[in-house]
């Protein structure tokens, strides 16, 4: 089944959001899974391993793809690094939101794999690991011809199942009094 | 040159809930844009027996490309009938298709369609909805046509519409089409077009049916439904707290709307003087409007107050008129400053709408400015000063900084979730256990709690580095940030006080869609009429493409 990419941007939002992350945060995670999947990466499956796994903020590709972005003015020309970072594949859309506002094309380094991404789009030969000790970040690398972006998302139905449990966290329980109260609907619909 | 209104002045709720369709509005944009490109219509498929039941396909084609309105008819039982999202099933079902479907997309969506949310649409569909009949005004019609007899325009009145609408999904939702696979194309660039064009065919599909149904009853006798009655058959729409948090999840869409209507009501403002030609064009409009708002029914007792004032300001305003028939210096911000201190929020809003009239080709391409291309707004700067960041929360929500945020009565309702369906509800938060499903719909609680805690940081630190150690304020910020450039984006009244009226915002969206008759049924529920008056796509001219908001003949 495919699924819209504002439907993946809603569904990615509220599972980060049932997995403890702040509101703030769970609209980054939200956007990355988007681009990730307009890329034709499996942003949804990656999200799930990355909820499911719960790392600590300094290890979460979401905070610290979020600071990377926060503070893209201030990437140093030589490059930085980023270690002990789970899903690496997450930080690659702040990449491309801090390569966007630098106008630039960043490369992305990581265990011997190579990302490159002038923003727009993203080009990569070889996956990213599940774990990655030491990730650098600088400006290099060549901006490629760019590819059609996908408009649809594939995702494993295991892994959208993982986002809709996460999700599901965000529901309030149903009640009848919320069911009569909630809604202010009241009055018959069959006039 | 005279200013915009400041968003101080515009962005309260109440003033929000008291906002008029203007030249600017969906509706009227899209009817405008398919008579000047003159668009052609044609009914393809009407497959529908004796009960109601089945299929028909309405095609409209501009210069590029075709749009199908597929209608799927249900019998459907009483006491399923209801316009809430939890509802299950309808008394018609609808979606708007890109290009003209095969019949094989027709077999795939009569498996699909008629489920609405359980159901599953692709990237060929732009839109799914469905409506329900107004019971009463239903069974009138298909009684009186099929004994030969035209329906009772005083019962038309009571209710306006013979099916509304109860959720009109586009934008991707239920596997449909993002909105950004179609935003490029002309005819979809202004917000809410699919929406709107499905809902003016769905109009068209609503006129045969009760035909139809009338004759399978009456036979012989049956009669078609007079083109004068038919037309001032609107489509009606009920709505739910799901508009609600649009508006708020939206910052920089919602400011385009205001800023849009704002600018065009600042260029009229403006201008030295009016024109013989405009003076008669307000003039023939500010007479059509009475009698919209005579026929304008609630049983709401916000909306009955609201009304009644609306019609002291139409008095008030035809005194005014007959004592300056608008001849002197910038008349029509003469008239604004004179409504501003004499009438209503009611009437203020309507005199607002109506001063665009005369001047479309001023107005009208504002409506280009409406959308939001800009994607990347969302992306914090995290350089900006904490010093800054205060500011900018000032502006938006300095009357926010001294409220009492632990006072019961100033966070006495949460916005949430509700597992069943998901339908947006708003609860009481010390009546029920709802906190911790709590929606972020409180950006003003939110901003002033954001602004203390950077009281205790240096003035030039960037907000980068608050921001690592408190991701909790993070999408405040992000609010902020917006809110330097979309200064119309944030509502400046409290979303979650015991006295908030989540109708306000539903009215300020519908508004915009081109909405009249505004109906509130309970403080979280509105009914509204679309397309009241306007030609059916065969009648569709540049003459008759904009004004048909308001009635040409006398109440």
């Amino acid at each position: 089944m495919t699924f819209a990419l504002n439907e993946v941007e809603a569904m990615a939002k509220r599972a980060a959001r049932g997995a403890g992350y702040s509101w703030g945060l769970a609209e980054e995670a939200a956007k990355a899974t988007r681009w990730l999947c307009a890329q034709g990466q499996d942003g949804v499956g990656v999200l799930a391993v990355l909820l499911e796994a719960r790392p600590a903020p300094e290890s979460c590709p979401i905070a610290q793809g979020a600071h990377l972005s926060d503070c893209a003015a201030r990437i140093p020309v030589d490059g930085f690094s980023v270690v002990n970072l789970v899903q690496p594949l997450v930080l690659l859309p702040f990449v491309a939101m801090a390569a966007r506002r630098l106008q630039t094309v960043l490369t992305v380094e990581c265990s011997g794999a190579r990302a490159i991404t002038d923003g727009a789009a993203l080009w990569m030969e070889e996956a990213l690991p599940d774990i990655a000790p030491r990730i650098r970040v600088m400006a290099a690398g060549t901006a490629q011809s760019d590819g059609p972006k996908a408009t649809r998302a594939r995702p494993d139905p295991a892994a959208w199942a993982i986002l809709d449990s996460f999700a599901h966290r965000t529901y309030a329980p149903a009640t009848e009094e919320s069911r009569r109260l909630g809604a202010g609907a009241g009055l018959s619909d069959n006039d | 040159m005279i200013a915009r209104r400041a968003p101080d002045e515009v962005m309260h709720l109440s003033r929000l809930g008291s906002l008029h369709q203007c030249r600017l509005s969906f509706m009227r944009q899209l009817t405008r844009r398919m008579a000047r490109e003159n668009w052609s219509f044609e009914r393809r498929i009407f497959d529908i027996d004796v009960q109601g039941v089945g299929h028909a396909v309405y095609t409209a084609t501009g210069p590029e490309r075709a749009y199908s309105l597929i209608a799927f008819a249900h019998d459907l039982p009483d006491h399923l009938r209801s316009d809430r999202v939890i509802a299950t099933a309808w008394d018609a079902t609808f979606t708007l298709f890109d290009g003209i479907p095969e019949a094989a997309d027709i077999d795939r969506l009569a498996r699909n369609v008629p489920l609405q949310e359980a159901g599953r649409v692709s990237e060929k569909e732009l839109s799914v909805s469905r409506a329900n009949r107004s019971v009463r005004l239903w069974a009138h019609f298909v009684e009186a046509l099929s004994q030969g007899r035209q329906p009772d325009l005083t019962r038309l009145e009571e209710v306006g519409y013979l099916m509304r609408t109860t959720a009109v999904y586009g934008s991707g939702k239920l596997g449909a089409a993002d909105r950004e696979v179609v935003a490029a194309r002309a005819e979809l660039q202004a917000p809410f077009q699919v929406e709107m064009l499905s809902v003016y065919l769905t109009r068209w599909f609503v006129r045969d049916l009760v035909e139809h149904m009338a004759s399978a009853v009456g036979g012989d006798a049956a009669i078609g439904l007079d083109p004068a009655i038919a037309n001032r058959v609107g489509i009606g729409n009920s709505t739910g707290l799901g508009m609600a948090p649009f508006i708020v999840n939206h910052p920089v869409l919602f400011n385009n709307w205001i800023m849009a209507r704002e600018e065009a009501i600042a260029q009229v403002r403006s201008l030295p003087t009016a024109s013989q030609d405009e003076l008669a064009c307000f003039q023939e409009i500010f007479r059509r409007s009475k009698t919209l708002v005579a026929r304008w029914r609630t049983e709401h007792p916000v909306q009955i107050r609201k009304l009644t004032d609306l019609k002291r300001d139409l008095a008030a305003l035809d005194w005014y008129l007959a004592k300056t028939d608008l001849t002197g210096p910038q008349p029509w911000d003469a008239l604004m400053v004179w409504a501003q201190g004499h009438l209503s929020e009611e009437g203020q809003e309507f005199v607002a709408s109506l001063i665009l009239e005369p001047y479309g080709a001023m107005v009208d391409s504002l409506g280009h400015c409406m959308a939001d291309a800009a994607s990347d707004r969302h992306i914090i700067d995290g350089a900006m000063p904490v010093a800054q960041v205060r500011r900018l929360l000032e502006n938006s929500f300095g009357w926010a900084l001294d409220v009492d945020w632990q006072e019961p009565a100033n966070c006495a309702r949460v916005w949430y979730v509700s597992e069943e369906k998901l339908e947006p509800r708003l609860g009481e938060r010390f009546e029920e256990p709802i906190a911790p499903y709590e929606q972020p719909l409180a950006p003003a609680r939110d901003a002033a709690a954001l602004h203390m805690l950077l009281a205790g940081y240096a003035a030039e630190t960037p907000i980068a580095e608050v921001l690592l150690m408190h991701p909790e304020h993070r999408h405040s910020v992000r609010r902020a940030q917006i809110s330097e450039f979309a200064p119309y984006g944030e509502i400046r009244s409290n979303t979650i006080s015991q006295d908030v009226l989540p109708i306000d915002m539903l009215r300020a969206k519908l508004s915009f869609f081109g909405a009249t008759h505004f109906d509130p049924r309970s403080d979280r529920w509105v009914r509204i009429c679309m397309y009241a008056g306007a030609p059916y796509p065969e009648a569709l001219t540049e003459a008759n493409a904009d004004f048909w908001v308001y009635p040409e003949a006398a109440p």
